[in-house]
């Protein structure tokens, strides 16, 4: 399934391409508002319409896949890093350390974050800026979904301290920090770069439900789980197939994310 | 057999304690803990809003809080939600069933399609199947649970299918990763070398290889629909846990999100613990 690889890479590139773009590609900002167009159809200006308070949908869209392209990254770094720290000092240490760590471990993952991220996010003030709740978010989602890793990497590193370098290298005299950043962390790196790649499509989905949930990053700023927030009206108000356009995209994008970490996913 | 049982029980009850501590201390820190809608009810009186006041500022010290919740609770008392007026021990009882009931369909559902695909893909090594399967499983898997909640309300589907539709795709691709690898088992190879049929291969051969990590694939799978299920109780209007969930953080109730997350942590531990439990009984009856 090379060529499958090969076209899910081609089209994030594509679309990481045009949202960094989206200055040029867009008609306007995607907080202007068209006051004499709400809600309209596609047009030579607006080629995806407008959204029912005359914004446009191109814009919101592109600047929306922008924030969670961005930001998803970020949160899946801060997760790594937590499970890095977390899983590595447990794999490392050993003992009761390494037991109190993976009870800790245990009870971030007994409880469904998603369920955590809700309780947290929906308790935020309703007046929080765009900023800042775009920042809360991905940084909840960062801090609460690093404890999957943690045990993959705790694992990791409690194979490596068996290993046959490791053993010369203490024999040689290397210990504590010097041991783990000269010979640990290096060996570690794959296995945290699938974690990194993992957590991205994970990342973008929670904060797609969370956003469909109405608890996601604040108006005016689009994100693509705030645009999906509209086919809340599906039930209420007349289907329009462009409602479904960021839908569509973010299984797309999370399509390709997925097809280019399944050998990944296979190897963790 | 007893230090083991007992082992479990302490750790069931460690994890349960620091799972209510922490959800407490996650809602006390939020921003937003302390507001009330009630406090811009103007018809309230400055007497009715400064006892809503102090009724909040009883809660504010998490550490005394959660003391005094845990001596109730060995009386049986959960506490009374703020937000409903109501004992949460009752709110618990009502709320409880719906959300097993859906559970159980869900997981059923989810475990059937699952493993209906993952041994379809195995059996039939059809290029066809195999990617017909996969695409289905990569667009369930990519589509955010409240969304197909919410084309579900409108299609009028039953709401804990949208559930089992999200949660199958991760029940498919590990069931087909591991009957994959226990395909390519010596034993495996040699029953079908010897001419053993299909279905003797897969029932006789794989999937007993196989069991142990479906076992501990069963325990997992709990948490997993418990968190699909919250967003589509919330969007479906499902009168569950996730709903209550949903409305007890919206009030900043913490005696009822305390207690919430105390359930959602019994449930998921004791799946765990069940299916670990299983899958240790099943591999050392086979050794």
């Amino acid at each position: 399934m090379k060529w499958l690889r090969r076209i899910s890479f081609g089209i994030l590139l594509t679309v990481a391409a045009a949202c960094m773009a989206a200055g040029y590609l867009a008609p306007a900002g995607y907080e202007h508002q068209f006051r004499d167009l709400p809600a309209a159809g596609p047009s030579a200006q607006h080629p995806m319409g407008t959204d029912d308070v005359g914004r446009d949908r191109l814009a919101r869209l592109l600047y929306g896949i922008r924030v969670s392209l961005l930001l998803a990254p970020l949160a899946a770094a801060l997760a790594t890093v937590m499970a890095a720290l977390v899983g590595g000092v447990a794999g490392y240490a050993g003992g009761w350390i390494e037991r109190c760590m993976l009870l800790i471990v245990d009870l971030f993952l007994s409880i469904p974050w998603i369920f955590l991220l809700v309780t947290v996010r929906a308790a935020l003030p309703l007046n929080i800026s765009p900023q800042a709740s775009v920042t809360v978010t991905f940084a909840l989602l960062g801090m609460l979904g690093w404890a999957a890793s943690a045990r993959v990497i705790c694992a990791g590193t409690r194979d490596l301290m068996k290993s046959d370098f490791v053993w010369m290298a203490r024999a040689s005299g290397f210990s504590g920090f010097k041991l783990l950043r000269l010979h640990v962390l290096p060996n570690l790196r794959d296995t945290l770069l699938a974690q990194f790649w993992i957590s991205v499509p994970v990342f973008i989905i929670t904060e797609a439900n969370l956003g469909a949930l109405g608890l996601g990053v604040a108006e005016p700023l689009p994100s693509l789980g705030s645009l999906l927030g509209e086919l809340q009206q599906l039930v209420t108000l007349r289907p329009e197939p462009l409602r479904f356009v960021p839908l569509f995209v973010l299984i797309v994008i999370v399509s390709c994310f997925q097809i280019l970490l399944e050998k990944r996913q296979v190897n963790v | 057999m007893v230090r083991c049982a007992s082992l479990g029980l302490l750790r069931l009850v460690a994890i349960m304690l620091l799972a209510g501590l922490m959800g407490a201390t996650l809602l006390r820190i939020a921003p937003g803990f302390g507001s009330d809608e009630q406090q811009f009810n103007a018809s309230l009186s400055s007497q009715s809003l400064q006892a809503l006041r102090q009724a909040r500022l009883t809660d504010s010290d998490v550490p005394s809080y959660y003391g005094r919740y845990l001596v109730s609770l060995l009386r049986g008392d959960l506490g009374v939600s703020h937000s409903l007026n109501q004992p949460v021990r009752d709110l618990l009882r009502d709320r409880l069933p719906a959300t097993l009931r859906g559970l159980a369909v869900a997981l059923s559902a989810a475990w059937l399609l699952g493993l209906l695909l993952a041994a379809g893909a195995q059996l039939f090594r059809s290029p066809l199947f195999r990617f017909l399967a996969n695409g289905m499983s990569g667009v369930f898997l990519s589509t955010p649970a409240a969304v197909l909640a919410l084309l579900f309300v409108v299609l009028r589907f039953s709401p804990f299918l949208a559930a089992a539709l999200l949660v199958f795709p991760k029940i498919y691709r590990y069931t087909f990763n591991l009957l994959q690898e226990s395909y390519e088992l010596p034993h495996v190879l040699m029953a079908r070398a010897k001419g053993a049929g299909t279905w003797r291969v897969l029932l006789w051969h794989v999937l007993p290889a196989a069991l142990p990590q479906l076992l501990a694939l069963a325990g997992v799978s709990i948490s997993m629909t418990l968190g699909v299920i919250l967003p589509i109780e919330v969007i479906c209007d499902v009168p569950g846990i996730g709903q209550l969930a949903w409305q007890a953080a919206q009030s900043r109730d913490l005696p009822l999100l305390v207690n919430l997350t105390l359930v959602v942590t019994l449930l998921t531990v004791c799946a765990t613990m069940l299916s670990d439990q299983a899958r240790r009984s099943f591999t050392r009856s086979t050794v």
